[in-house]
């Protein structure tokens, strides 16, 4: 899925500037890394590409389509196509492993029997099978995040986004969570994440996107931090 | 079918979850409800009775005694005033014998009397209290009619009983209805509060607004559903017991009330559908109104 951003502005109240006319293009299956200081409006971006915000100015679009356009009765159906991982994972403390993954299945009606056979195969991909019934209480915090990969991996997703993925967890862990990304953008999925973490844009060099006060001042395939 | 199936056991997990909040929700709505219900059949219940006392109001109508009286035309002119629902024509000689008949054994004082004193007059029977007293002016208004007799005292009674108990039952039934509404629009309101978290996860990741909010709906509609057919059964346990023990220690008042089994079953399942009505039509205002909130976009 690709995406593009053409003149894209997103101004929050009163009046703080979070994007200041962005553009760019990211084709499919590409991998991008989103840099930038704290505040710099990383966060922003993917936030609209999943359209948990509306640009202020300027058209965002997703596999072609202008996501302003979007009925927000067709949202949850577009997200389906969207894996999202998150700093904070994002899981729903009340479900297990398992009911987390099975849970984005079952809001998409798949038959019970589907939705065993590809929870147990995406839990088994981020190693955690064997940990299916615990709680995210009961994880680390890189299981935790084993385990929002495995669920944005659920509805086998064209488009990968992950926001921050590894600023929670220490470099082993990190590491292991790059290698399950890599993984996923080898199969085809376009994966846009963004990180502060200088060893992985350097050590795994890919295009990077770097945002200064909301302006996109570096736009470099094979970049490095 | 899949759909139903997941959300339905949403809707156990939910109920599970918050179960004493359920619990306290269930007690209020089936106290109110068994109000509501109790308000609703006292209503009915007096209303019936006024009815039967207003049936046997009757405006009595002696006419001037005068031989030269068209008694059919008077009588056809007081048939045609809007407050008439029945009447009777009485001869003198058919009031004597119904004095007669009243006076039993010292019918035979009336022989004292000599020629017969009562002029021709007329039962006028009325469709509702409220019509005597206009009716009673009107007749006065007739130069063909001497004397009017009619129970005012009891008319103005009866008439200010049956407004006063018509608006008691409304006040308490819309007071029912608010307190039951609110209850439960509160219940949801908490249950999807303390979910806020989840319910972002859960549009975040796919889930349509109608399958995020359906269980919230569900639980709302079935807390009050319950609550309803607890209150059915509360009514059932006083009402046909209290209505046997007026039948035996009131007879006169008993073929006034509702007594039949059937229709008492009949209107606790109303009560019912009204509950489960009033449960979903509160949660899905809440719960529309919450989700709304936390899934637009900024």
């Amino acid at each position: 899925m690709n995406i593009s951003f053409s003149g894209v502005s997103k101004i929050f109240e009163p009046d703080i500037a979070a994007l200041v006319d962005v553009n760019f293009n990211i084709e499919q299956g590409e991998f991008v890394y989103v840099i930038g200081q704290t505040g710099s409006g990383k966060s922003t971006l993917l936030r609209l590409i999943t359209r948990e915000l509306m640009p202020s100015k300027g058209v965002v679009a997703v596999g072609g389509f202008d996501l302003r356009r979007m009925r927000s009765a067709d949202v949850p159906y577009y997200r389906r196509d969207v894996g999202l991982v998150a700093q904070d994972f994002r899981l729903i403390s009340s479900l297990t492993v398992y009911e987390n993954v099975a849970f984005v299945m079952e809001a998409m009606s798949v038959p019970k029997k589907i939705v065993e056979e590809r929870a147990k195969d995406v839990i088994n991909q981020v190693g955690l099978w064997r940990r299916r019934n615990f709680k995210p209480a009961q994880l680390s915090g890189g299981e935790q995040q084993r385990v929002a990969i495995a669920r944005a991996l659920a509805n086998s997703p064209s488009l990968f986004i992950a926001d921050e993925p590894t600023g929670n967890l220490d470099f082993h862990t990190s590491a292991e969570v790059m290698k399950i990304l890599f993984a996923i953008n080898a199969a085809g999925v376009t994966v846009v994440m963004s990180t502060h973490n200088q060893n992985i844009v350097n050590s795994a060099r890919q295009r990077v996107l770097e945002l200064e006060s909301g302006k996109l001042i570096r736009d470099e395939k094979g970049g490095g931090y | 079918m899949t759909t139903f199936k997941y959300i339905l056991r949403d809707m156990w997990r939910l109920t599970i979850n918050h179960w004493v909040l359920g619990l306290l929700t269930l007690i209020t709505a089936g106290v109110m409800f068994w109000i509501l219900g109790i308000t609703t059949l006292f209503s009915l219940n007096m209303e019936n009775l006024l009815s039967r006392l207003e049936s046997e109001l009757v405006v009595q109508a002696y006419l001037v005694k005068d031989n030269t009286l068209n008694v059919e035309e008077i009588a056809a002119k007081i048939q045609s005033l809007e407050y008439v629902h029945a009447m009777k024509i009485y001869s003198p000689s058919d009031s004597l014998a119904k004095l007669q008949e009243k006076m039993g054994s010292q019918s035979k004082a009336l022989d004292m009397i000599g020629d017969n004193p009562i002029p021709y007059n007329f039962e006028i029977h009325v469709n509702a209290a409220s019509d005597v007293e206009p009716l009673v002016s009107e007749l006065k208004t007739m130069p063909e009619i001497e004397d009017i007799v009619y129970a005012g005292l009891v008319v103005k009674r009866i008439n200010a009983l049956s407004q006063i108990s018509s608006r008691a039952a409304l006040a308490m039934f819309i007071l029912s209805v608010i307190i039951t509404a609110l209850v439960v629009y509160n219940t949801i309101h908490i249950s999807l509060y303390s979910r806020r978290d989840e319910i972002g996860i859960m549009y975040l990741v796919g889930a349509t607004r109608s399958y995020i909010a359906t269980p919230f709906v569900l639980e709302g509609t079935l807390l009050a559903l319950l609550g309803a057919l607890a209150a059915g059964g509360g009514i059932i346990a006083v009402y046909i017991p209290a209505v046997r023990l007026i039948h035996e220690n009131m007879p006169f008042l008993s073929s006034s009330l509702l007594s039949d089994n059937a229709v008492i079953w009949r209107f606790c399942a109303l009560l019912a559908g009204f509950g489960a009505t009033l449960g979903w039509v509160c949660s899905y205002l809440v719960v529309a109104r919450f989700i709304n909130a936390i899934t637009r976009p900024e």
